[in-house]
């Protein structure tokens, strides 16, 4: 199965464009992760920060952009892995050794499987 | 004739069956819906053609085919390749005789329904109807919530299971702890619902049985944890003392001074077996400490024996140095040392603990009230027995407090 590993993290720990001191290490540590997972890891990347975020929205059937994420929260979407494992259990065993600043969470989504062609 | 014998088979094997369809296909809803098709088929055919020589067996071979028939119906209907079949039996498959036919994959059927990945609620709720076999129906009683509502919650469940892909297998060595601890907690939290119920009127009678066999299963396939041991244990020791907690008025009778000899003396010998078993694998978890409380309480004979209070404070001084300073821990240290130290003693150990961390937790409130009044603070007491009375106990516990309340008018 595929799944996302989707990162919320409060993201002023990173400094302002998330580029500050606690940014380096932790980019150290996701690429010693990369590595590790080789084949496992099908993709992903880190997200810059929500101050670049633009928002299309849809209601009743009207499109506006707005600066901003989705929604402001505590904890903000930073980055995401995809990854291939065999059943939820693995995956989990992947998310915990994902690397953290600080507090946060990693919430694991099973992708929707392609449709039969 | 042939009623009896279904019935007979359903109870001694349903559960087993499901769970191996369920490992087998790995999928909950092809397991049971198999398995409720078989039992229909039985219902049919059994009275016309007679039971067959091994009804269980029966059931399962005809569930599992019908469960690869609904694969397959599905599978065309996806318009999904057709899936290679499981395996085919092998020689050595075959030379086993019917009773060795259905294998016993209850353990990871366990792991499965309490993956941490389960909503909470649902856990307990998805092992008694899968593991043991309990109707919708009974869990929703025993449970007290809504038939639709708890249909709603496995449907849910189930869902969950599949496709966020919890896997039926018996957990990983670096997450066995972590997934030994969920089922213990599912199992536990399970039992507090049939425990809370002191009279034990009818309602969860059926339901306390199914934790003892639920917990004897998990030892069974579990036999070197000692948690899992320690639980059965436990289970046994309260329902060992069922017929004593409440009195002929429907009160609540406090651990010290229910009669042992109503106690009922065969589980207690079945918690000890499990208490020593436990002991052995020299444990020094939570639950087995638990136990070790239990057993000293449940070792005593009768009322004119003196209650065990200096074993039960040593109990206490030793969990509050393996387990860790617990806040709960030392509000129960303080009622053992009111029965060595005297209430002062014990009212001085309770000023310690921080009130405000207590403040929605009744036992705090009816220690402290019976500390109270045991040291004549007649109107303090008052007080506390009323907070206690604001929670809306049982009714059992009710009718205790308010006596214990009254009785102070005339002190």
């Amino acid at each position: 199965m595929q799944y996302v590993l989707l990162i919320y993290e409060d993201e002023s720990v990173y400094g302002p464009d998330k580029n500050g001191p606690a940014m380096q290490p932790i980019r150290a540590r996701h690429m010693a992760l990369v590595d590790e997972l080789g084949d496992t890891r099908l993709g992903g990347s880190g997200l810059k920060a929500t101050a670049v975020a633009t928002t299309v929205r849809t209601e009743k059937g009207q499109t506006t952009v707005y600066d901003g994420p989705f929604a402001e929260t505590k904890e903000q979407l930073g980055g995401f892995y995809l990854i291939e494992a065999p059943d939820l259990d693995a995956a989990l065993a992947i998310a915990k050794r994902v690397p953290l600043a600080a507090n946060g969470a990693v919430e694991i989504r099973p992708l929707i499987p392609p449709m039969p062609r | 004739m042939s009623g009896a014998a279904l019935d007979g088979a359903v109870r001694a094997a349903g559960a087993r069956i499901t769970a191996a369809l369920a490992a087998r296909y790995r999928d909950l809803d092809l397991a049971e819906d198999g398995f409720a098709e078989a039992c229909s088929r039985a219902a049919e055919t059994w009275p016309r053609d007679g039971c067959p020589r091994d009804p269980a067996a029966w059931l399962y071979r005809t569930a599992d085919r019908a469960a690869l028939d609904a694969l397959r119906r599905r599978r065309v209907r996806e318009r999904l390749p057709p899936e290679p079949p499981p395996p085919e039996p092998t020689a050595e498959d075959l030379m086993l005789d019917d009773a060795n036919l259905i294998p016993d994959e209850r353990l990871r059927l366990i792991f499965v329904c309490c993956h941490p990945a389960v909503a909470p609620e649902a856990r307990a709720a998805l092992t008694l109807r899968l593991v043991c076999g309990l109707t919708v129906a009974e869990i929703a009683r025993a449970f007290l919530v809504a038939e639709p509502t708890l249909s709603q919650r496995l449907v849910r469940a189930k869902r969950k299971i599949a496709e966020a892909g919890v896997p039926f297998e018996i957990p990983r060595p670096e997450a066995w702890a972590e997934r030994l601890d969920a089922v213990l907690q599912t199992l536990e939290i399970a039992y507090a619902k049939a425990h809370e119920d002191a009279a034990g009127a009818g309602r969860h009678a059926g339901y306390a049985q199914e934790m003892l066999d639920l917990t004897w299963v998990l030892t069974e396939l579990l036999p070197q944890e000692p948690e899992a041991l320690a639980l059965a244990a436990l289970v046994r020791y309260a329902e060992a003392r069922r017929p004593a907690r409440v009195d002929e008025t429907g009160a609540m009778v406090p651990l010290s001074e229910q009669d042992p000899r109503l106690w009922r003396r065969p589980l207690i010998e079945a918690a000890n077996g499990y208490l020593r078993r436990a002991a052995a694998l020299d444990s020094d978890g939570r639950r087995c400490w638990q136990a070790a409380l239990h057993g000293t309480w449940c070792a005593r004979r009768s009322l004119d024996q003196p209650a065990p209070w200096a074993g039960i404070l040593a109990l206490y001084d030793d969990a509050l140095l393996t387990l860790g300073d617990d806040p709960v821990i030392r509000l129960n240290r303080a009622v053992a040392l009111a029965e060595i130290a005297g209430p002062e003693a014990a009212l001085r150990q309770l000023a310690m603990l921080d009130p405000e961390k207590f403040a929605g937790f009744p036992p705090y409130h009816a220690t402290r009230a019976d500390l109270l009044r045991r040291t004549g603070r007649i109107d303090e007491a008052r007080a506390a027995y009323r907070s206690v009375l604001a929670f809306d106990p049982a009714p059992a516990e009710r009718l205790w407090l308010e006596r214990r309340l009254a009785s102070l008018d005339g002190a």
